[in-house]
């Protein structure tokens, strides 16, 4: 079976469970072994050929460009991993039917294990190592959904995510150290990486690629400090805890290091870090594992001990001690394994993990304590179990090692974590099995069905048979494993039972004996132990992470506070602070243009402006002075517009700014009258900088800018030679905007009508919120006019609103030759249709009004879209426009160009939205009980006679 | 003539005009024009993708006028790359609006949608400087409308904040375009490229205020850190379709960066080199940190995603800032990633909200809500892309960006800002989505009959949010030809010559006599 | 005139800036429509300053003002006029709806306040 399928099975084969289900718990579990059988038949067929040391490739591009690739390889590590993964997974996919209770959504079980499973598979066969983190994080995500399966207690929630935590930070260092890597040997396929070692070794960067490399394979396999996770990841279902946290998943670690042996090993810094590491974890958990009650927990620990002890043997970087790994992770695998199901189905059978309440099982489940017994005789390092073997070729190897010149240093400790390895084995077979039965079980136990005890059964026989003919079960297999991880010749050793008479044998009589020593002793020492003040790992994780997470939210929301006055301050400090930089890291020559003299025209303009401006600043608090303040400073600057030859902007301006008056001024009728005083002296002294120096800045950059030239000719050089004959006008400033930037002003009117689109759809859904209903009963402020309609202001506007009319239209023909357009024209023609309103009341008005403003406003879009569409007809690109003359009698020649449809459709936009929004604006004013009134005038002198008086 | 280019700010302004004109309360009705129009531009500008791979640059010149006098489109790769994306992300917002019934909730959603739409293709599309401006502007009044639809007193608020704080950035993009204007003369982004680089060596300050003034422009719409201020709030109160699309709104501000500072100011020009990149690397690198602290700092499922989509913008903008072809790619790839991923997270988040008594989005506990298994899965899928998990898109544009920094002084700073980063949302996303879904409160004793949880039974809004995750999928899928495509694309976008030929290659005499104008060097 | 149009210009930029700062909706407004005013005066001067020359095409005159800045700040006054009003309608609705005009998310507790307590 190609390699890819073997990886893609277990993730193809996630589909299943979850439809499986549905025709029970049996064919679900039937299917999902079937995914992993098939794998593991796909595997084994390519066995024989990778004993006799070939090594089985398949290769597929993925993303070149970052030389990330589906590239599988198969030698004897990677068969050694999958085969534990796949053969391991099998038993636990039985153990697991039979495990799981009816409540438990088994489908999604066997979904994410199967998940896992895939990426376990991923990272054994990987070739690239991107593709290996990819899968490597994998393992991560779907150990995060497995430890928090049952996802109602609270433990198992907090150790999902202490262990993504804990192994997903593992796994980000990992991806920068593989990054280094790949970037020193310039690939990253790892056959490559692996012919390099001197080029790696020689690197300035091997140690920073050492040390993040490392952090993830610590993390993964639970290496001492951060060894924490593990036992919290105990919530997780047992079946899950056998598989990921005993055989599998916290050897990825240990995988990768091996892997990677041949190019990393070697040196002082691997020994230095890898073995020291792996004997303090060895040690440690070795003794926090003979004070667990849990029986989880006590494997958990165990299992950190044994991993330790195997990171002390790849880190003694010596081939022997190599191989003694290798031949110890099968030997864990096994009786781990084993012993975790074992656990489960006391805790099934007992519904109690407690060994202080347990003892005395051996007769009631004689089956579960065969297995116990077996593969705990094996976990000890008892002759004739396979522990013993590869326990003795340890301290063999540790006999070598010496530790900064110091020889009797990790040969004592590795004794002392093999002492304690046996006592907490044998509490564990002890104080669980033997011992008088007693009546206070939480539930009446008795061995589990076949189904359930059959596969630690099947490991515990294997434990049996490697322990006693270990050259004839799995000699070629850590062979060729062996010289996979060694990279060349195999180192002399034997797997045989005897070794003679060496220092290695007296350890282990040592620790054998001392460890029953510590067991005799052990309620005494057990009693010390809890007394004894330990850090307590959760918490100062819990804390740190409460920690962390409350300094994450006080910075965030102490930075986004929603305060737009700091916001607004940033921006504009912001701004100046880049903006002055940018100036003056470059140069600016002499002023290129001399100053125009100053008129007194322009100096008396410049002097109101000043001073409307200061007064504006000054007096902002009354919000109808500072109003009439801004409507000074806009008539200024129209003025100036047209003093400065601008005379469509000044119109534009001036036009623009009645409207916006009159918005604001409706506005303000709703709004406070007056701004409170809100900030304290040192916050206006604040503002007051900032805003000096923006002015400071803006005006310095405005001096600037008028007193440079041009550096190269504009390009308004071209608009203005070809307005007339290109564009068929003589104002150049409106052939710009209708014909050559004509697509901006199609832009511009859109703005228009959706500003007003948007106003509209605001104020309907405030009226239609509860705030409407306050709205409409509101009581009537008395000091409102009673006339609300005056006389005078209705005379005057019905008899403006025809000649605004009319001005209206002349503005926007002649636009194109002289200072108008559809722009300012709609905004007179707006003006005036307002004026009605102010006058008569929004009631009369509408009434008198056919067109919605919706419609003219889409009206307008279309007719600009349309006239731009027409010139595809003539083969040209949008808004091409044509023109001609006409004579139209009473007014002379009239020129028509196409381009003044266009304008039509910006007249249109521009009465639509500014009446659609003032429409709107209008809709607060509404009160219930207000009467639409018939007439356009509140005080008509004949309608208000006594009604004698009009008969008379 | 190839009117095609400009059929992408075409066909949603006349839809949308018809939708006021004709449709105007008929819901429906409007759907099927928002939907046939945003299915339509999908199909218009993969159409035109597909024409830009042949590597030839488009060139439309609005009024036949020859570039730089009139306004020109341009449809090269990177254009039609944006052009396609932000019509997929239509098709799948326009969907999930109209299934959970968000279109509903206030008047003209759709009208103001398309006209969103026009306003951020006419962006992608446009040549020309100002016209720039006025697709901002056109964009920025919609999303106004759109942010606020639905109305509340919160949302309010929050949108008079978006509003103000891109007044303000609006009037920044006019002081910049004046700064231009004054030094060059010219307002076409090619023959900006073509002025800039002759500009005298004594003259160069007014140049380069107005390069940083035009940075500091596109940086708000980018959320680049100081700059980023207007988006948790309004991210997080806007509509979640609306917050949806918006996951383009920032992007658009990384492609204008991109564009400008590649065509105009690109790195080989020596008087804006040490303002451009030298400042954008460390603001984007906090703006990171700042993002994904944010994950974790999170007390709403809606800032979280706001936050996220600050962090994936950080990201992105590291990769923008190194100005090469090798890291620009990675950020076309991280760019594609994070809008879909970070659209998806909206949706997923309201998908939420909606199916909670509490219409809230909290990350606390609360009663189970309906569908809790398919929308933590999608949460799950989401979380992984926006944290820059394997095996998504977002790991591989995270490593592809990792990649590229190599030569960079910056290099440890970045990797360890990208990876910590990662980190902290990982935990961030973890405890959100535990809390959310797995932690669930079990409703007091007597309620459990009527306080049966919201179930909002339209199949619609799970499609469209798996479209999205799809389209995570297949960007993850399809790695290799995508970035063999983007690798293309920033080639071309470093081949500033080609741009510049295409746009400038009718050089129409001018015709006329020519007249002599006042403030002009003769 | 170069000196009187670039201490206006600043002027209104430091008056729009200062009200701009403050924390009601109704003063930012009218600071913002002050550096509206500021900016579309700095677009035009951009063409530099011309006095009495048209920008109309006459066969008299020999020099035209520059009118493509004039073109673009008519499409930037209406583009700011279209965004001051819908700022002023939100504004509007927001305090109508929310009965406050502060600008603030956090209500009246700004930086300074928030050093003080």
């Amino acid at each position: 079976m190609s390699l890819i399928l073997i990886a893609a099975l277990p993730f193809l084969g996630a589909l299943l469970p979850g439809l499986m289900i549905r025709s029970g718990r049996t064919a679900c579990a039937w299917a999902t072994a079937s995914v992993t059988l098939t794998a593991l038949i796909g595997l084994l067929v390519h066995a024989p050929a990778v004993m006799r040391g070939e090594v089985i490739q398949y290769q597929l591009e993925w993303m070149p460009l970052l030389g990330l690739n589906v590239n599988f390889f198969l030698d004897g590590l990677g068969l050694l991993f999958a085969g534990l993964i796949l053969g391991i997974g099998l038993l636990i996919i039985i153990y697991a039917r039979f495990y799981l209770s009816r409540q438990d959504p088994m489908g999604q079980f066997y979904t994410y294990l199967l998940l896992f499973q895939g990426a376990m598979v991923g990272i054994v066969l990987s070739d690239n190592v991107l593709l290996m983190l990819i899968f490597w994080e994998l393992t991560s995500l779907s150990s995060f959904l497995l430890i928090g399966y049952w996802k109602h207690l609270p433990e198992g929630r907090q150790g999902a995510r202490m262990a993504l935590a804990v192994t997903g930070m593992g796994g980000l260092a990992l991806i920068g150290g593989m990054l280094i890597l790949g970037n020193i040997v310039g690939s990253y396929d790892l056959t490559v990486i692996l012919q390099n070692k001197e080029l790696i070794q020689a690197s300035p960067l091997y140690l920073p690629a050492l040390i993040l490399i490392l952090l993830g394979c610590f993390t993964k396999s639970a290496q001492f400090p951060f060894h924490f996770w593990l036992p919290h990841a105990m919530a997780a279902p047992t079946p899950v805890s056998a598989y990921l946290h005993s055989a599998t998943m916290v050897k990825a670690g240990l995988f990768l290091m091996a892997r990677l042996w041949p190019v990393l090993a070697g040196t002082p810094e691997w020994f230095y870090i890898v073995a020291t590491t792996g004997l303090i974890t060895m040690v440690l958990g070795a003794v926090i594992a003979l004070f667990k009650d849990d029986l989880k927990a006590l494997l958990a620990f165990s299992t950190v001990s044994h991993l330790g002890l195997i990171t002390m043997l790849l880190g003694f970087g010596t081939p022997f001690a190599a191989v003694v790994a290798v031949f110890h992770i099968i030997n864990h695998a096994t009786f781990k394994a084993a012993l975790f199901m074992s656990a489960g189905i006391v805790d099934h059978e007992t519904h109690t993990r407690d060994i202080k309440r347990l003892g005395g099982l051996r007769h009631l489940m004689p089956v579960t304590f065969t297995i116990v017994m077996v593969a705990g005789l094996s976990m000890a390092g008892i002759p004739l179990f396979n522990g013993f073997l590869s326990k003795e070729m340890m301290l063999d190897a540790a006999t070598d090692a010496a530790w900064n010149g110091n020889h009797w240093l990790v040969p004592a400790l590795a004794t002392l974590g093999a002492l304690f390895s046996v006592a907490y084995s044998f509490r564990l077979i002890v104080h669980t099995f033997l011992g008088p039965k007693r009546d206070d079980y939480p539930a009446k136990p008795h061995d589990p069905g076949f189904g359930m005890w059959a596969p630690p059964a099947l490991l515990a026989v294997l434990v049996v048979l490697i322990g006693i003919m270990p050259a004839l079960m799995v000699g070629p297999l850590v062979a060729t494993a062996s010289s996979a991880v060694i990279g060349g010749e195999l180192p002399y050793y034997s797997l045989k039972i005897w070794h003679g008479v060496n220092a290695a044998l007296f350890m282990s009589i040592a620790a054998v004996a001392g460890g029953l020593v510590l067991l005799a002793l052990h309620r005494p020492l057990d009693a010390a132990w809890i007394r004894a003040r330990r850090p307590e790992a959760k918490t100062i994780f819990d804390a740190m992470m409460r920690a962390v997470t409350g300094a994450a939210n006080a910075l965030t929301d102490g930075l986004h506070n929603g305060a737009m006055t700091r916001y607004a301050a940033v921006f504009t400090l912001a701004v100046i602070l880049a903006g002055s930089a940018a100036w003056f890291g470059g140069t600016n020559p002499a002023p290129a243009r001399e100053a125009l003299a100053i008129g007194p025209v322009p100096l008396i303009g410049w002097i109101l402006l000043m001073v409307a401006t200061v007064c504006m600043v000054a007096f902002h608090r009354n919000r109808l002075l500072s109003l009439v303040l801004m409507g000074i400073v806009g008539l200024i600057v129209s003025v100036a517009f047209a003093y400065m030859s601008a005379p469509d902007l000044a119109l534009t301006q001036i036009s623009v700014e009645v409207v916006t008056i009159i918005l604001l001024l409706l506005a303000l009728n709703f709004l406070p009258k007056q701004t409170p005083v809100e900030s304290g002296s040192a916050r206006r002294f604040r503002d007051g900088t900032i805003a000096v120096l923006g002015g400071l800045a803006v005006g310095g950059l405005s001096l600037a800018m008028l007193l440079s030239d041009f550096s190269q000719e504009s390009i308004s050089a071209f608009h203005l030679a070809n307005s007339k004959p290109g564009g068929g006008g003589t104002n150049v400033v409106n052939v710009i905007l209708v014909d050559f930037r004509g697509f901006d002003t199609f832009g511009e009117i859109i703005v228009l009508g959706i500003a007003a689109l948007v106003i509209y759809a605001m104020t309907e859904s405030v009226l239609n919120s509860p705030v409407g209903v306050w709205l409409k009963k509101r009581p009537i402020n008395p000091h409102e006019a009673g006339d609300r309609h005056p006389l005078m202001m209705v005379v005057a506007t019905r008899v403006m609103m025809p000649i605004a009319l009319m001005v209206g239209v002349f503005i926007f023909l002649r636009g194109h030759n002289e200072p108008g357009g559809g722009f300012i024209a709609g905004l007179i023609v707006a003006i005036a249709l307002v004026m009605q309103y102010m006058a008569s009341g929004f009631d009369w008005a509408t009434a008198r009004q056919r067109y919605p403003y919706h419609m003219i406003i889409a009206l307008g879009v279309f007719a600009a879209a349309f006239t731009g569409i027409g010139s595809w007809f003539a083969d040209r690109p949008f808004l091409t426009s044509n023109y001609g003359y006409f004579q139209i009698p009473p007014m002379g020649e009239f020129e028509l160009a196409t381009a003044m449809a266009f304008d039509v459709g910006v007249f249109l936009c521009v009465v639509g939205a500014v009446m659609l929004a003032l429409e709107s604006l209008s809709r607060f004013a509404h009160r219930a009980g207000d009467r639409p009134s018939p007439y356009p005038m509140d005080i008509d002198p004949s309608r208000d006679l006594p009604q004698e008086a009009k008969d008379a | 003539m190839n009117h095609w280019i400009i059929a992408p700010v075409l066909l949603p302004a006349l839809i949308a005009a018809v939708i006021i004109l004709a449709a105007r309360y008929q819901v429906a009705l409007q759907r099927v024009f928002s939907v046939a129009s945003t299915v339509g531009l999908l199909g218009i500008s993969t159409g035109l993708l597909i024409e830009s791979m042949s590597g030839r640059i488009g060139v439309y010149e609005l009024g036949n006028w020859p570039a730089p006098f009139g306004i020109v489109l341009v449809l090269d790769r990177l254009s039609a790359t944006m052009i396609t994306l932000t019509s997929a992300l239509a098709v799948a917002v326009v969907l999930y609006a109209i299934g959970s019934g968000w279109d509903k909730r206030g008047h003209h959603f759709h009208a103001l949608f398309q006209f969103q739409l026009m306003g951020i293709l006419g962006a992608f599309l446009t040549g020309d400087a100002f016209n720039l401006f006025v697709f901002f502007e056109v964009l920025l009044i919609a999303s106004y409308g759109l942010m606020i639809h639905g109305g509340g007193a919160v949302r309010l608020r929050a949108g008079v904040q978006y509003v103000l704080y891109n007044l303000l950035g609006s009037t920044l993009f006019l002081f910049a375009l004046g700064t231009i204007y004054a030094v060059t003369g010219t307002l076409n982004m090619a023959d900006l490229a073509l002025r800039v680089a002759e500009l005298p060596a004594d003259d160069t300050a007014m140049i380069r205020v107005a390069a940083i003034l035009l940075l500091l422009v596109f940086a708000v719409k980018a959320a680049l850190i100081p700059l980023h201020f207007w988006l948790p709030a309004t991210y997080a109160e806007a509509p979640a379709p609306i917050a949806a699309l918006f996951a383009v709104m920032t992007k658009i501000g990384a492609y204008a960066i991109i564009r400008m500072y590649t065509l105009v100011f690109g790195p080989d020009v020596a008087v804006t080199a040490d303002i451009i990149g030298p400042w954008l690397m460390p603001a984007a690198i906090v703006t990171l940190v700042i993002g994904m602290v944010g994950v974790l700092g999170a007390t709403h499922l809606g800032r979280l995603a706001a936050f996220a989509a600050v962090g994936s913008m950080g990201t992105l903008l590291i990769a923008v800032a190194l100005f090469t072809p090798q890291a620009t790619t990675a950020a076309l790839y991280y760019m594609i990633h994070s809008t879909l991923a970070g659209a998806a997270l909206f949706l997923v988040v309201d998908m939420v909200r909606a199916r909670r008594l509490s219409e809230d989005d909290a990350i606390a506990s609360r009663p189970a809500i309906a569908q809790n298994g398919l929308i933590a899965a999608y949460f799950f899928a989401t979380a992984i892309a926006m944290a820059g998990m394997p095996p998504l898109s977002g790991f591989l544009g995270k490593l592809l960006v990792m990649d590229a920094v190599r030569a960079h002084d910056l290099v440890w700073v970045i990797w360890a800002a990208i990876l910590i980063g990662s980190l902290i949302a990982v935990v961030g996303f973890a405890r959100a989505g535990s809390m959310v879904f797995w932690k669930v409160e079990t409703p007091p004793e007597g309620t459990a009959e009527d306080a049966a949880p919201h179930a909002p039974a339209a199949a619609l809004p799970f499609v469209a949010t798996g479209a999205l995750v799809a389209g995570i999928v297949a960007l993850t899928v399809f790695a290799g030809p995508v970035t063999a495509f983007l690798s293309d694309t920033s080639a071309q976008i470093f081949d500033r010559q080609s741009y510049i030929a295409a746009v400038m290659e009718t050089p129409r005499a001018i015709e006329a006599e020519n007249l002599p104008l006042e403030g002009t060097k003769k | 005139m170069e000196y009187l149009l670039a201490s206006a210009i600043g002027a209104m930029t430091a008056a729009g800036i200062y009200l701009l700062l403050r924390q009601r909706t109704f003063p930012v407004i009218l600071g913002i429509s002050m550096l509206t005013y500021a900016v579309n005066l700095f677009l035009f001067a951009s063409g530099r300053i011309a006095i009495n020359l048209p920008p109309v095409l006459l066969n008299k005159t020999p020099t035209y003002t520059d009118p493509l800045p004039q073109a673009l700040v008519l499409t930037a006054i209406v583009i700011s006029f279209g965004m001051t009003a819908v700022v002023v309608l939100m504004g509007l609705g927001a305090y109508l709806s929310a009965r406050t005009d502060h600008v603030n998310l956090n209500e009246g507790q700004d930086d300074s306040a928030e050093a003080g307590k």
